[in-house]
């Protein structure tokens, strides 16, 4: 039933490693939408010009809006996704491309990561985000054991075997970032979000985000989109609606998504960024199937 | 301990290299010994554990990611003859890396 999926990446990309790996028609397409969405939200398009947590979110945007053009390129090559999935804010930008939500409301819940931010600078929160690259889930769990409370620091998404992002309290997330060095990670990395992305503790601070995620009614999808916080096929609008809300403060397992992709058949992984990250931080079985990325098509 | 001959040693540097031009989207030509692979190349870590997993199936070695970031920790790769030197010692030792 499924045998081509599309997968969204979410933020961290910065905008000109996505913006070079398009050519110049997509560049054309890409600079069309992103002069009318940064006119209409009161963003500058000279990135430098924005107020700070502005310019936060006009990057994030930038990746949503290449996403697009990678996708509606896909599309009219022939290509077309049996399911999709989204890797954190990917959530939001698989959600316009499948026609649950226009795509100006998925911009503006970008937007609205401004508020969280003003809450968490509110409440004096320190809070941050990393990356662990060559140890996986388990391994990174087995180092937190007896070291971190989940209030300090949690695995944020158990990206692969070779990659994992942890979130949590930005002392305990540099700790914890030393402490899989001397276990023999290749490489740890701090974000310096000043967020906490998939910790349960961001629920209290997001609270507008999430009103705004549920203030429209959501459209079912064009295609189903499986869930990656526990994997359930959705197709349903509302259902939709709940994995935003969700995202936020919820821990992913990008790991366990994919794996239940290929076990539902699918042979064949698209990856929507500009620039293959989604293929650089996941891992097929490559018995069982591949990653495709723009490049390549 | 596997022996390593010459032409295994001018194989896995030939792979090296080629993937690194491949990857960072630069001439083969301009990569030498004495590139340094973040720097000049702007390579990532994530392209590192790629060629870890390409050379692993390539030679069939077993070899866990997390023996070779300890062995990073004492040996940091700053150049491309670093990198060259270390998979030679993977395709050695193996997991046993960490010892050396």
């Amino acid at each position: 039933m499924y045998q081509k999926a599309f997968l969204f990446n979410g933020i961290g990309s910065k905008p000109e490693k996505l913006l070079v790996k398009l050519s110049p028609a997509l560049t054309e397409k890409y600079q069309y939408y992103m002069d009318a969405e940064f006119s209409r939200l009161g963003l500058q398009t000279a990135l430098e010009k924005n107020l700070p947590y502005d310019r936060k979110v006009a990057e994030w945007l930038i990746s949503l809006i290449c996403d697009r053009v990678v996708f509606e390129y896909y599309l009219s090559q022939g290509i077309v996704p049996d399911i999709g999935a989204g890797y954190s804010s990917g959530i939001v930008s698989i959600s316009a491309c499948f026609g649950a939500v226009p795509h100006e409301f998925a911009h503006e819940i970008i937007m609205m990561n401004r508020s969280t931010m003003r809450a968490l600078e509110q409440h004096h929160q320190n809070l941050d985000m990393g990356v662990v690259i060559g140890l996986d889930y388990q391994s990174v769990q087995e180092i937190f054991k007896g070291r971190f409370t989940p209030e300090e620091v949690i695995v944020g998404s158990a990206n692969s075997i070779i990659c994992t992002m942890i979130t949590g309290q930005a002392e305990a997330v540099e700790k914890a970032l030393a402490l899989c060095m001397e276990e023999g990670a290749m490489k740890a990395i701090r974000f310096q979000t000043g967020v906490a992305y998939h910790h349960p503790c961001m629920k209290q601070y997001s609270q507008e985000y999430n009103d705004f995620c549920g203030s429209i009614a959501y459209q079912n999808p064009e295609y189903p989109i499986i869930s990656v916080f526990d994997n359930r096929i959705m197709t349903e609008g509302a259902e939709i609606m709940r994995e935003n809300q969700l995202n936020v403060y919820t821990p992913i397992r990008w790991d366990l998504t994919l794996k239940k992709l290929t076990d539902l058949g699918v042979t064949e992984f698209f990856d929507v960024s500009a620039n293959g990250a989604v293929d650089k931080f996941s891992r097929i079985n490559r018995r069982k199937g591949r990653i495709y990325t723009l490049a390549e098509l | 301990m596997k022996e390593i001959t010459e032409a295994i040693r001018q194989e896995l540097t030939d792979l090296i290299f080629n993937y690194y031009a491949e990857e960072c989207e630069v001439d083969r030509d301009s990569i030498t010994m004495d590139t340094n692979p973040q720097e000049d190349l702007e390579s990532d870590s994530l392209m590192f554990v790629e060629l870890i997993e390409l050379t692993s199936e390539k030679y069939d070695l077993d070899v866990k990611l997390q023996s070779i970031g300890k062995y990073l920790l004492k040996t940091p790769m700053n150049s491309m003859k670093d990198v060259v030197d270390m998979f030679c010692k993977i395709y050695q030792y193996g997991n046993e890396i960490v010892n050396q």
